[in-house]
């Protein structure tokens, strides 16, 4: 396409998205407020979702060894536990050792000059290699005659991820209908321009212009807005995620919010070219409904 | 260049706008199809560029048979025939210029050959010192030829008017016959559907008469009312 070409097919377009600029304005900020709940869902979602799988991939099997077990019997178990393929370490931690790691990470919460005696059984600290084999490795392991009693917290991170789960299904169908909602408001606001420029259309379509043709700045004026709304939703998701996270994380020291990767520039990219399929498919559809006619 | 074979149109309203008809126009034809309003001109016009479709029989332009034609073959085919009708439709926001430079720029015509093709187009309408002007600045007659200019500027075999000069007054009327009949000199075929019995007299052409969506008269070199000559000697 050649430079004079294009210059009149970039007229059409902006004659095209000046026409009805109030509409137009109103289909830009649907797109954007949907793209903003959109990007602050899949921003959440990937936090919760990375957070769950964090915790449950450092899930420790705590099994307690029954008070008759000695030291031998202690290491052929911790042999048979390492021999699993399931298992990533099996440490044996006797009683002295869990009792001086207890008195360690309560200091100051307990007075533990009131422990006379050790209360601890040995145990072994078991981490498995894949966070699902949590509950099968627990229970080979409380099967061994040795074993007293297993413990984990795999179950209260599994009812976290399934939340996060359900979470994710409502979210995705809300904005979903958001989504809809935004192509609708798109596809009027152009079926408003195709009328307005109906007899610039009958004539294009009189000298043989193909319906490729009369299309194609129907189609930009709807990617436009689709796109011109993502970019001013993922603007403001940037200066929030920059500029209002920080001092939110803060506040949420205690949740290991930082061990958190997620790939912002991915996920722009994603919401822009949402907002910008939106716009497309609700320009094709407009327009190719009037042409049909 | 044209030909109908059996072809009947009724619209969607039941209303039965040609009846069997059977018509052939050689190329380079210059042709006048009369009758009054109502009687199917526009309708047989319409069928020749696909703006509507027969409900029978079979309607050939240039060799194709343009009621089995695809939908996304009829550009092609209204690049090869140019419409004028009595109302002009020129763009009122577009100078002279571009009102006949937009059918080539929508097929998509690379700008040097734009470039050539408008002043050619507007020099043989005669319009070439007012193509910086818009549409409401000029006289019917030169809008008229404005538009004749973007029927012709694609270079088409068939150039096809509708009433082209409905709305002018004789001197202007007399200014676009002319026109036709030089586009017609160069070899493209014209047919004009008019009721304006001055024209079709003074030009002696090809007269096919419509009533009732049927064709009741077809003669050479014929006049607005069959056998008006014999009568007009009588009488004078």
């Amino acid at each position: 396409m050649d430079w004079g070409r294009l210059r009149f097919f970039l007229g059409e377009v902006v004659s095209n998205f000046t026409r009805n600029a109030v509409m137009q304005l109103t289909a830009i900020g649907t797109v954007t407020v949907t793209v903003l709940l959109l990007g602050t869902f899949m921003y959440a979602h990937q936090t919760l979702t990375q957070l769950g799988s964090g915790v449950l991939s450092k899930i420790e099997i705590s099994a307690y060894l029954k008070d008759d077990v000695d030291d031998v019997k202690a290491r052929s178990l911790s042999q048979k536990l390492a021999a699993d393929a399931r298992v990533a370490s099996a440490d044996y931690i006797p009683r002295a050792q869990g009792l001086k790691e207890m008195v360690d990470r309560l200091q100051g919460q307990i007075d533990m000059s009131l422990l006379t005696t050790n209360p601890l059984p040995n145990a072994f600290r078991v981490r498995v290699k894949n966070p699902d084999d949590v509950n099968a490795v627990a229970s080979t392991i409380e099967k061994y005659p040795e074993v007293a009693q297993v413990d984990y917290a795999a179950d209260v991170v599994r009812k976290l991820l399934r939340a996060t789960d359900v979470f994710g299904r409502v979210g995705i169908a809300m904005i979903g209908l958001l989504l809809i909602t935004a192509a609708i408001i798109i596809a009027n606001t152009i079926r408003l321009t195709v009328f307005a420029r109906r007899r610039e259309i009958s004539i294009m379509q009189l000298v043989g212009a193909t319906n490729m043709y009369i299309r194609g700045p129907f189609i930009c004026e709807g990617l436009l807005a689709g796109f011109i709304g993502s970019l001013v939703a993922v603007a403001i998701l940037a200066v929030a995620r920059f500029e209002l996270a920080p001092r939110l994380f803060e506040s949420l020291a205690f949740i290991a919010i930082g061990a958190v990767k997620i790939d912002e520039p991915l996920l722009a990219g994603e919401l822009l070219l949402t907002g910008a399929a939106v716009g497309f498919v609700a320009a094709w559809l407009s327009v190719g409904r009037y042409l049909r006619t | 260049m044209i030909s109908l074979r059996g072809v009947s149109l009724v619209y969607r309203n039941g209303v039965r706008a040609l009846d069997d008809v059977d018509l052939d126009i050689e190329k380079g034809a210059f042709v006048f199809l009369v009758g009054h309003s109502g009687t199917g001109k526009s309708s047989l016009l319409r069928l020749l560029y696909r703006e509507a479709v027969p409900s029978a029989g079979a309607v050939v332009v240039d060799g194709i048979r343009v009621e089995r034609l695809r939908r996304s073959k009829i550009p092609q085919l209204r690049r090869n025939v140019g419409v004028v009708f009595q109302d002009f439709k020129l763009l009122s926001d577009k100078t002279v210029w571009e009102n006949v430079a937009f059918a080539l720029h929508v097929t998509g015509t690379p700008t040097r050959d734009v470039m050539r093709q408008v002043p050619r187009a507007l020099d043989l309408v005669g319009l070439s010192h007012k193509s910086r002007m818009f549409p409401a600045e000029l006289s019917g007659g030169e809008q008229q030829r404005t538009a004749i200019a973007r029927a012709l500027v694609n270079n088409p075999k068939i150039l096809l008017c509708d009433e082209p000069t409905g709305n002018l007054d004789p001197s202007n009327t007399t200014e676009i016959m002319e026109l036709l009949l030089r586009i017609n000199l160069k070899g493209t075929t014209v047919v004009v559907a008019t009721h304006n019995q001055a024209v079709v007299d003074r030009m002696r052409r090809r007269v096919i008469r419509l009533e009732d969506g049927k064709i009741i008269a077809d003669e050479e070199r014929g006049y607005y009312f069959r056998g008006l000559g014999q009568t007009s000697l009588l009488s004078g």
